[in-house]
């Protein structure tokens, strides 16, 4: 019975692997091959399904009600200070000329400024 | 004027009671203590994640033109690399927790040495980037010279070597710990029937996995249809 037990869980472990290979795959050739507008949106979808499968096989969350409960609340509590942060900086720098960090007409204005926006890739 | 000693009681399953006389076999407080610390990873990784988007909004193409130009083969290796150390991971808890202690330890070494081929891999990658120019510090990424780049792509090479930075350092302590893990087993402190140490070890090597499962496509994908990088 036990070394059924472990048969089982060491399959489920291959499984999974299995699954987060085929997603990394999709995750290389996605650019190229589908959504090839919506990049960012494609990658953060397929990352998401790829998390899922590590929280609930490989971190064992499955069935932990209390914990995803909690995670779930921590996650909201990001997202409010996030936006109480965002706000402070949007009400104070962003609408003005003050800031280069959030103002894309104004950085570009700095680099002009300084006469010097090279945009050379990285070759390796 | 000390306290009176008075004892903890647990109940069991039956309604029996116990007077407790130790913690250390509490599985489940020493698991969601655990998961408590890796809310605070999740707490700062989330806030850069979520600041990382914000100005990817604001400087959308300088975003996707640096992106282009990291190093996809490098950073996808690094990416099986860490999948692959996940399951070793996970397979040495399950060799552990069905009394197999050599098998375990055998697979902690194997997490190890995945993870050293990481930090191998990156740090070729840092080099690299070095090399070019593109590092902290260094004039491209600074405002007001030359050689600066566009403020965009000084933003998002500022937050890669930052996160990349952090979530490589993550990997150092990992290896400690992991090396502490060997020592517990061989101390007999990490059995078969207390591996609690051994599971929450297991669960901060899935949360590094984790964060790099967002960190990849974040750095490295979202400018891939772009040409000119290197692939």
């Amino acid at each position: 019975m036990e070394n059924t037990n472990y048969k089982a869980e060491q399959a489920g472990y291959y499984k999974v692997l299995i699954g987060l290979l085929v997603l990394t795959a999709i995750t290389f050739v996605q650019p190229g091959l589908f959504l090839e507008h919506y990049t960012f949106s494609a990658q953060m979808i397929i990352g998401t399904i790829k998390a899922w499968l590590i929280l609930m096989y490989y971190m064992h969350l499955k069935g932990e009600k209390e914990i995803i409960t909690f995670g779930i609340f921590s996650l909201f509590i990001v997202l409010v200070f996030f936006v109480i942060v965002i706000g402070f900086d949007v009400a104070n720098f962003q609408y003005t000329d003050l800031s280069h960090i959030t103002s894309g007409d104004t950085a570009a204005a700095v680099s002009e400024t300084h006469g010097a926006a090279h945009s050379e890739p990285v070759h390796h | 004027m000390g306290h009176a000693y008075v004892p903890e009681i647990a109940v069991d399953r039956d309604g029996k009671e116990h007077e407790v006389q130790g913690w250390q076999d509490d599985i489940y407080g020493a698991k969601l203590g655990f998961w408590l610390f890796m809310f605070t990873e999740v707490l700062m990784f989330g806030a850069m994640f979520l600041a990382l988007t914000y100005y990817f909004s604001l400087h959308h193409e300088d975003f996707l033109i640096a992106s282009s130009s990291l190093n996809r083969v490098l950073g996808g290796t690094n990416t099986v690399v860490l999948l692959f150390s996940a399951l070793t991971m996970g397979l040495g808890l399950l060799k552990m927790r069905h009394g197999d202690i050599k098998g375990a330890k055998l697979m902690i070494w194997a997490t190890i040495l995945l993870a050293c081929v990481f930090l191998g891999i990156k740090a070729v990658e840092w080099t690299a980037e070095y090399n070019h120019g593109i590092f902290l510090g260094l004039d491209a990424l600074q405002a007001g010279n030359e050689h600066s780049k566009p403020f965009g792509q000084i933003l998002f090479f500022g937050m890669y070597f930052t996160m990349t930075g952090i979530h490589g350092f993550h990997i150092i302590l990992g290896i400690g710990i992991m090396l502490w893990l060997l020592k517990r087993i061989n101390a007999g402190k990490v059995t078969p029937e207390h591996h609690i140490l051994h599971f929450n070890i297991a669960l901060y090597w899935d949360l590094v996995h984790l964060i790099w499962v967002f960190v990849f496509p974040y750095y490295y994908m979202i400018g891939a249809g772009l040409t000119g990088g290197a692939h």
